[in-house]
């Protein structure tokens, strides 16, 4: 047994799985209005701490907190383990050992570079799984308000959760939420990731989440569909967040047609970001961020001056379209910039990827029925509706991984 | 090709003038400047090509040098960025590539400019005091690496202003410790002064060699040190006041005649720490009057001086190549010159995407 913070689960492990599913529901169907003082308080921190603008911070928070249904959750345990009641007790099951899925003690949830939230998913799915649970904050403090809430619901599942901010590298804090905690999760680039790995006890499950870049394919026959709105969905998928996420898109496929369709699909593009920055402006960007995309635009607009490519940008830089980069010149993955890629095949798109061995979390697409096709082709853990990509199902594989599996143990009456 | 000839040496007749005089007026820089662009405009293809497709014509010329269209650095990996053709060219630099897979050239017509403006750049800010110096280089060595622009610059000042004795001790990657120390001990016996001009990553690799032995290397009386360039692509970053407390204790000097030098490949011209600010923690860098930074926000427009942004540099000495270039280097103008602040300042990802860097490092 370690003991790690002050979350206590104790109080937890008396409640039925049931019940706490019901008031994690219940405390984020409160969040999903846009008037709830603590979400209120939140957005102003989000703002202020990312440079987002409200509309972008409300769109966040809505999809976060509507997906978050006791509905969602039930589905994502049963489908992993069974049944909710398992993570009570024994449960029997045909043709095997009864088992229960006992929650492990100690859980740590490292947010350290995430855009909004991201902690949350792991936060509850480890609360369902009636683990203490210790999550590394931003300054924004949004898990913890959340925490707050759920505390409203159920004093139990605030007691079990400790939420703080400190900084990287604080040896005491690191030492006692990372060494001692049975699962850590972590979110971050790689270098902390190998940080963090190296803190965490021996015999503790590690579970990453490195950054990755997300692609969106156009396909030739989708071309000739409606354009308008495949467009807007890029936009969306591409500007939201200002490409921070690793489900922002950062590349775009569009596939040659007859007729010379993918070039004028751009122009489609181009009017698309227009009104996709009225309808979510973006915020500032910091100086080096602004720098980085500036250079690369002028860089595209050069090389379109000389008789390569093609580049349409917002006059404040809010979105930048390069078409046809240079192979060998990595794009600044987000930052508004999309670039524009054309290929013959799904296969050239694939060897793009693999050429540079780009960690691809998600693919967009222009129909669903290509979704096999895409999946075997770019590696990605998910496959999504080009205009859904920023809006990932509660009870999906987020990072190809599972939601609760990696917070229990399993128990065998045998 | 009369009438380039013809305006090609005006306007170097007149970059020459700046230079010798070390002094350049607001409107005279403005003038020359913008001289300097519309040549280019008429005569690099390339430059001409992306100043007309932003709006430039032959009518509407830039007439202040904040309305120089620049170029990103980038821009000299995609093509050729000179006034005459790459093979008239006399000096070629390569660009290191260091973000990216592809490098850039650098070509200029001639050397004459490129060399008077170093060499006035050099004996302001590390010869104002006289003292005869013995050069060390702890940078690659130009004969085997022909297209380095620090390794021509260092070689023509150690040419023109050392005493035939200068050394180079950075070969294959490896730091020559042993001759350097012989050769400093040579230079206390015939009492000369000592510059070692270092990048700051070969300087790490001497203070490390240096104190795995126990040792030190103290240099000869009025000896001082040049470091330029960073630490990119390394695997070992030392911030700036550590790295020069160390190389004035172990060399004995005071951390005053450590003197941080800001080039790039794509300039002419350099920047260097500002006498007044070599004894504060806070370094500024001083220009020399023909090149200027303008600090520029996202959209390319000068923000206020003391706001920070990425700096445009407007180096007039880039007579045959481009004349106004972008870096993703960050600083602000402030009354006591330009605060550098290098390219990680504020860079850090809000989000969990992916980032190029990251990406060229797994």
């Amino acid at each position: 047994m370690r003991k790690i913070s002050c979350a206590d689960s104790t109080a937890l492990r008396a409640l039925s799985a049931r019940s706490i599913v019901a008031a994690i529901g219940a405390a984020a169907q409160r969040w999903t209005d846009a008037d709830f003082p603590p979400r209120v308080r939140a957005t102003a921190a989000i703002e202020e701490r990312l440079g987002y603008t409200t509309p972008v911070v409300d769109y966040a928070l809505d999809r976060l907190f509507g997906g978050i249904t006791a509905e969602a959750l039930a589905a994502a345990i049963v489908d992993e383990l069974g049944s909710l009641e398992i993570l009570d007790g024994f449960v029997e099951r045909p043709g095997r050992p009864a088992a229960w899925a006992r929650g492990a003690n100690a859980v740590t949830v490292i947010s350290s570079d995430t855009t909004i939230g991201v902690a949350i998913a792991p936060l509850i799915f480890a609360l369902c799984a009636k683990c203490a649970v210790t999550v590394k904050d931003r300054a924004d403090a949004l898990v913890a308000a959340f925490a707050a809430t759920l505390g409203d619901e159920r004093a139990a599942l605030q007691t079990a959760t400790d939420v703080r901010a400190w900084s990287g590298g604080d040896d005491d804090i690191e030492a006692q939420t990372l060494g001692g905690a049975d699962v850590v999760v972590a979110f971050g680039g790689n270098e902390a990731l190998r940080a963090i790995r190296l803190r965490c006890a021996s015999d503790a499950a590690f579970v990453p989440f490195g950054h990755r870049a997300s692609a969106g394919y156009v396909s030739a026959p989708a071309l000739a569909g409606e354009a308008g709105a495949l467009a807007a969905g890029i936009a969306r998928d591409a500007l939201l967040y200002d490409g921070d996420g690793c489900l922002s898109l950062h590349l775009l496929f569009v596939e040659r047609a007859p007729g010379g369709g993918h070039e004028r699909f751009v122009d489609v593009l181009a009017g698309a970001c227009a009104a996709n920055a009225i309808e979510f402006p973006p915020g500032p960007r910091k100086p080096a961020r602004a720098a980085r995309i500036a250079a690369y635009a002028a860089a595209a607009a050069f090389r379109a001056a000389n008789g390569s490519g093609r580049v349409m940008r917002a006059p404040d830089g809010a979105w930048t379209i390069v078409v046809e980069p240079p192979e060998d010149d990595l794009p600044p993955f987000g930052g508004g910039v999309i670039p524009v890629i054309f290929v013959d095949t799904v296969g050239d798109a694939a060897a793009y990827v693999e050429r540079y061995r780009l960690p691809l979390q998600a693919v967009g697409i222009a129909s669903i029925g290509e979704a096999a096709a895409m999946a075997q082709a770019f590696g990605a853990v998910r496959v999504a509706p080009l205009g859904r990509l920023q809006d990932p199902p509660l009870a999906g594989h987020h990072g190809g991984r599972a939601r609760i599996a990696d917070f229990i143990r399993w128990v065998d009456r045998a | 090709m009369n009438e380039y000839r013809a305006q090609a040496d005006a306007l170097d007749a007149r970059i020459r003038a700046a230079i010798a005089a070390y002094a350049l007026d607001e409107r005279a820089f403005d003038a020359l400047a913008c001289d300097v662009f519309a040549h280019q405009f008429r005569w690099n293809a390339a430059y001409g090509a992306y100043a007309r497709s932003i709006g430039v014509t032959e009518r509407a010329l830039p007439r202040t040098a904040t309305a120089i269209p620049a170029l990103p650095a980038a821009a000299f990996k995609d093509a050729v960025l000179c006034t005459v053709a790459p093979e008239r060219a006399a000096l070629r630099f390569d660009t290191s590539g260091t973000t990216r897979a592809r490098s850039g050239r650098h070509y200029l017509e001639s050397p004459v400019l490129y060399e008077a403006a170093l060499l006035a750049g050099f004996d302001r800010a590390m010869l104002a005091d006289g003292v005869p110096l013995r050069y060390a280089m702890l940078v690659p060595d130009p004969r085997d690496v022909p297209h380095s622009s620090l390794g021509f610059m260092l070689a023509t000042i150690a040419r023109e202003r050392g005493d035939g004795n200068e050394g180079w001790y950075l070969h294959g990657g490896g730091l020559d410790v042993a001759r350097l120390t012989a050769d400093v001990a040579r230079a206390h016996a015939d009492g000369v002064a000592v510059c070692v001009a270092t990048t700051a990553f070969a300087l790490v690799a001497l203070l490390d060699e240096l104190a795995a032995g126990g040792r030190t290397l103290p240099l000869p009386p009025g000896s001082r040190i040049m470091e330029t360039g960073g630490f990119k692509g390394r695997t070992r970053f030392v911030g700036r006041s550590e790295l020069y407390a160390r190389a004035a204790g172990a060399c004995a000097l005071d951390e005053a005649a450590i003197v941080a030098e800001y080039g790039m490949t794509e300039l002419s011209s350099q920047y260097y720490d500002s006498p007044a600010s070599r004894r504060s923690g806070q370094r500024f860098k001083t220009p020399p009057p023909w090149l200027r930074p303008i600090v520029v926000d996202g959209s390319g427009r000068p923000v206020p001086n003391g706001i920070v942004g990425a700096i445009r540099h407007i180096d007039c000495a880039n007579r045959s190549s481009v004349v106004a270039i972008d870096t993703e280097d960050l600083g602000a103008i402030t009354p006591r010159g330009l605060l550098l602040l290098g390219r990680e300042e504020g860079a850090a990802l809000r989000g969990c995407s992916l980032d190029a860097e990251d990406l060229l490092r797994r």
